[in-house]
């Protein structure tokens, strides 16, 4: 049990944090003639006509639909490694700065656009520059965490390049690697008041033989305040892996692993989540679907600890059965506390 | 000698990085007929008139020491806990945010400004927000790291008010400790193209008799870039304590301490730096002379002018503070050269007399 309550608190890192004033009114904002802030108002301007991407901004994870075989094998055994130790070693989980990685795009953020620099203020009380003054990116940038990155108008597309990045981060939270060469383009379009788009391209011919990437959207948190949320626990001391939890898991039969398969539907914190569990192989597995997805709806192996405990890539598990064995409920167990949701089908 | 070692690490974030690009040149900035920065040209303005304090920024750590009788007692004894635990639980030690700490206020930063909003970015990729669009401090903010801050011009003062600290921050790097009730007063002002001047002053009537404070200033970073500064290895391993290293120190005769008296003379991260090395009893001590005692290296804490103890744990190596000192001597036993020992490497110091 040891094992199995370590590694719940992987999910420090990806609990979605309810993190703003509740009721701050946001000044200069378009608004309804009910009050409420127009979104879909026309994006603003800077005095130089270019739009304005100032703002608070929130999003969900974006989903990377990662191709492996893009990567050679020594990246998909990096990854698979990874995947074992329960990611413990992503740069987020270890209070470290999180870099290009894809979650990055995701959760609170603050930009702040002057002329010549903007800055993005991520909740983690980290940021990174996007230089606005013309210079061009250096051949040789000193490899950093952020990178460096510099960027220019297309339009009203506002276009990054970015590269110095060191080894160490990840391009998404499921392990995958990068070199030092690695280039990434993001294109920035704010398609109205309440609605920033992004599309990401990672480029590292050194891991990877074709750029890859995805498309994070982000909508204006009108009328609330960001607030922290600061990594104080490292990893570190994360004990196990999903091999020893696999080793160590007693036998439930199909019989009973039938019994749990459906849908379970619940409030996480405020958003709503789905969970649809289902048979795959003969081994039971779990995929969260919707908006609140901490993980882009992939599908995570339920590796038993009991009857009616799983554990699934760090998160526990729990089915609340009837007395014929068949679940009604699905208890999402984690550092934040316990998640219920009641079983629709 | 492990618990020698892991003191030494100590000093791993003092180091003074000379963190920037070499030799790119600043964008749209004042310059003289030589084509170098013109740091005294009048200070930039926005467009609302106000004066533009956007550029990188890099200053000294001030020298912010409250007088003892400005702390409440309980205070001033977690301050003599805290250096007897070689400052061990300092934020930026344990890899965490600095907060409202006054030696933030030294290093790199760049200052991001906007109508609405002043970021202060830090080279430790720590950052705070100073709103500007006109709202007042909450009255019950969520006690947080970077405080909750609100700025307001007089004159061309930006005058910045902050509350809402939690409690795990530091207002000195010498373990001044504050409450949640912590609040801040920050006026800057930008006196000429290459300089800031600012002051700060901490209230918190549940940690201090009395507001106290400190002001310093910081030149423009110009034809230069700031690099990042992270913390990747927090100070949750170091052992060892004060008492502990007296406990274990070795026994050097004072004739042979005496050989190492002197003042010695080297170069620390660029610039020149002196020691001297006196008796006291039958301590040795060691003091850093002069102002230049950038991040505190030589400070033994609020109680500055105290001397500060050399632990014998050999006849020529000791320990202060978490640094080493190693004395190297001729065939006589007497002193030619001090060497001081820390994480970013050894610094060999000539006795100049």
């Amino acid at each position: 049990m040891r094992g199995f309550l370590a590694a719940l608190l992987l999910t420090v890192g990806a609990i979605p944090a309810s993190a703003q004033w509740v009721d701050f009114r946001t000044p200069g904002i378009p608004r309804k003639p009910d009050g409420k802030p127009d979104l879909t108002a026309p994006a603003p301007r800077g005095p130089d006509g270019k739009p304005d991407l100032t703002g608070v901004w929130n999003g969900p994870v974006p989903d990377t639909n990662f191709d492996p075989a893009i990567a050679p094998s020594w990246v998909n055994d990096v990854i698979r490694q990874r995947g074992q130790d329960y990611h413990r070693g992503r740069p987020l989980y270890q209070c470290l700065p999180n870099g290009p990685e894809a979650d990055r795009f995701a959760g609170w953020k603050r930009l702040l656009q002057t002329p010549t620099a903007i800055a993005i203020l991520n909740e983690d009380l980290t940021y990174r520059v996007i230089h606005m003054d013309g210079r061009e990116l250096e051949a040789n940038a000193a490899p950093s965490w952020m990178g460096y990155s510099v960027g220019r108008w297309d339009g009203d597309t506002l276009i990054v390049d970015s590269n110095g990045f060191n080894d160490k981060t990840w391009l998404s939270r499921y392990g995958q690697p990068h070199t030092e060469a690695l280039r990434v383009r993001e294109r920035y379009q704010r398609k109205d008041f309440g609605h920033l788009q992004v599309e990401v391209t990672f480029t590292d011919p050194k891991a990877y033989s074709k750029p890859w990437g995805f498309t994070a959207q982000m909508a204006l948190a009108a009328d609330t305040e960001m607030l922290e949320s600061i990594c104080e626990r490292s990893s570190d001391q994360w004990i196990g892996s999903l091999s020893d939890a696999a080793n160590a898991a007693p036998i439930v039969t199909q019989d009973m692993l039938a019994r749990y398969v459906g849908v379970y539907n619940g409030m996480y914190l405020t958003n709503k989540r789905t969970i649809e569990v289902s048979l795959s192989g003969g081994q039971l597995v779990a995929k969260i679907i919707g908006a609140a997805a901490i993980d882009g709806g992939e599908i995570r192996p339920l590796v038993p600890r009991s009857q009616t405990l799983f554990e699934g890539l760090g998160i526990g598990y729990q089915f609340i059965v009837d007395d014929k064995g068949m679940a009604t409920d699905l208890v999402e167990i984690h550092n934040s506390g316990r998640s219920r949701f009641p079983r629709q089908r | 000698m492990r618990l020698f070692l892991a003191a030494l690490t100590l000093v791993v974030t003092t180091t003074p990085a000379l963190a920037q690009w070499i030799d790119r040149k600043t964008p749209n900035i004042p310059r003289t007929a030589d084509g170098k920065p013109n740091l005294t040209a009048p200070a930039p303005r926005g467009a609302d008139g106000k004066p533009d304090l956007n550029g990188v920024w890099n200053g000294e750590a001030p020298q912010a020491r409250p007088e003892v009788a400005e702390l409440q007692p309980w205070v001033m004894d977690l301050a003599r806990k805290h250096q007897q635990d070689y400052y061990k639980a300092r934020p930026a030690y344990l890899c965490r945010p600095s907060g409202p700490e006054a030696e933030k206020f030294g290093g790199w930063k760049r200052i991001l400004q906007t109508p609405t909003a002043i970021a202060i970015l830090n080279d430790d990729l720590t950052y705070r927000v100073i709103h500007m669009d006109g709202r007042t401090l909450e009255a019950n903010p969520a006690p947080n790291w970077a405080g909750y801050s609100v700025g307001r011009w007089e004159g061309d003062t930006l005058v910045v008010d902050s509350n809402g600290f939690n409690d795990k921050t530091w207002a000195s790097r010498y373990g001044v400790v504050h409450t949640e009730a912590l609040r801040v007063t920050e006026r800057y002002r930008r006196s000429d193209f290459g300089h800031l001047q600012y002051e700060v002053t901490y209230t918190d009537p549940k940690a201090y008799t009395k507001p106290w404070s400190f002001k310093s200033d910081m030149r423009l970073g110009a034809d230069t870039e700031m690099l990042e500064a992270i913390c990747e290895k927090s100070s949750d391993e170091w052992a060892g304590t004060l008492s502990d290293a007296s406990g274990t120190g070795v026994t050097v005769s004072p004739e042979k301490l005496k050989g190492y008296v002197g003042v010695y003379r080297g170069i620390y991260s660029g610039k020149e730096r002196t020691y001297e090395v006196s008796l006291s009893g039958n301590a040795l001590i060691a003091k850093i002379l002069g102002d230049d005692v950038e991040g505190g290296l030589g400070a033994a804490g609020l109680d500055d002018g105290a001397p500060r103890p050399l632990m014998a744990l050999s006849d020529t190596v000791f320990e202060g503070l978490g640094l080493g000192y190693q004395f190297i001597v001729d065939d006589k036993g007497v002193a030619t050269h001090m060497i001081v020992v820390h994480i970013s490497g050894p610094y060999k110091y000539a006795r100049v007399k």
